[in-house]
């Protein structure tokens, strides 16, 4: 949708405050409704495939592994929230080990400035990872070339490897078709921002299953 | 599975109901960045992730186009120190608290009104989903709270609510006449 489709007041030649401020605040509610929207959609369409994950994840924790999240952009925040939901989940919860990789700017700067932007994240997990540990791997798009490559590296290993994707999936989508990926949520949309918001339910829902799995 | 999603409807869709408030902190914050002002993002625990998305946001918009603007998040996650070190008049002072309790970001805040910047604070907690303490810190401009005591549900909340921040900051921005 268009900046002139949602505020057609705008364009319209010189915007008068009020109706400015009217046109922006019905906008928010249409924003609100459409994220309600797209989580019910994944709710529907990922229930059980959610629960399975949480029951997987959980028997890898349950084994001793650790879990490593990964992503660029705002997908690194994200990364860094699942980590610290895992580690500081407040009283009368199981903390978790969990690494943000994104986190680790020394190595992550060392690999993109030596060798290239697109191992960033395989190449720790190359090094660390093991049967027992979790990839949890974030892109809107589904195609950002480091988080791919991270997750076939853990794949490679043995480990879990978990993705979260917008739009259709994109190259995640036809990592799972090969059986190179074991779970994949696609939010459907064609919208970062909503995509994003819906990939936050989507792992602090998977968290709290995981937790109630323990 | 469903409860876990149905949890999360009613505080989310409290942001709808809160739309004019976020009109309204979108405006102000859209006049101090046309004045030349910055923004000063703050949050801890979970919550610093919020604060370094909503700096990518405005620094890197996901949408061509858009023009960076001027925002970074506080080394320590915010203070009264940190903002007293940083902090300019014309700036925007913008911190997480999905709990509504960190007496070190409601010092943060007083501590950036007190040096005329804007104050917004997103929120949640309190025993009857009023943003706890913190929407009370002295100075408060624009506090926008999700009526929900799950820290987890609310930062979902944020989450849709700077997003919204940052694409209206942008609608206010490209209509100039309204911001003087």
């Amino acid at each position: 949708m268009t900046t002139e489709s949602l505020y057609p007041f705008l364009h319209a030649g010189s915007a008068d405050r009020a109706e400015l401020l009217a046109d922006v605040a019905r906008s928010t509610r249409e924003k609100v409704a459409e994220i309600e929207r797209l989580r019910a959609e994944v709710l529907a369409a990922e229930a059980e495939a959610l629960a399975g994950c949480a029951t997987a994840m959980a028997e890898r924790f349950a084994r001793g592994g650790r879990l490593y999240a990964f992503g660029n952009g705002g997908s690194s925040t994200d990364a860094l929230a699942v980590a610290s939901l895992c580690l500081d989940p407040g009283s009368g919860r199981r903390p978790l080990p969990a690494v943000a990789l994104p986190g680790d700017v020394a190595t992550l700067t060392a690999l993109a400035n030596d060798v290239g932007f697109d191992v960033v994240f395989a190449r720790p997990l190359a090094a660390a990872g093991r049967p027992e540990d979790i990839a949890f791997g974030l892109s809107t798009s589904g195609g950002s070339a480091n988080v791919l490559r991270g997750l076939a590296a853990a794949h490679e290993r043995g480990m879990l490897t978990v993705g979260l994707a917008g739009y259709s999936g994109g190259e995640m989508a036809e990592a799972a078709e090969r059986g190179e990926l074991d779970h994949l949520f696609v939010m459907p949309s064609a919208s970062v921002h909503r995509i994003q918001e819906a990939q936050t339910t989507v792992y602090q829902v998977l968290w709290e299953l995981v937790q109630s799995r323990l | 599975m469903t409860a876990a999603f149905a949890r999360r409807t009613a505080p989310v869709a409290a942001l709808g109901a809160d739309a004019d408030a976020l009109a309204a902190a979108c405006h102000a914050m859209a006049r101090r960045f046309h004045r030349g002002g910055r923004l000063l993002a703050m949050g801890t625990g979970a919550a610093a992730a919020d604060a370094a998305h909503v700096v990518v946001e405005f620094v890197h918009p996901v949408i061509m186009g858009k023009r960076a603007l001027s925002a970074f998040g506080l080394p320590d996650g915010g203070s009264a120190a940190t903002v007293a070190l940083f902090g300019g008049a014309e700036d925007i002072a913008l911190a997480f608290s999905p709990d509504g309790a960190s007496p070190r970001l409601a010092d943060a805040l007083a501590e950036a009104a007190r040096r005329g910047m804007l104050t917004v604070a997103l929120l949640g907690g309190g025993a009857d989903g009023s943003g706890g303490t913190m929407a009370r810190a002295p100075g408060l401009d624009h506090a926008i709270v999700v009526p929900s005591t799950d820290t987890r549900v609310v930062r979902e909340a944020h989450v849709t609510a700077y997003h919204v921040l940052w694409e209206l900051v942008h609608v206010f921005l490209d209509a100039p006449e309204v911001l003087t």
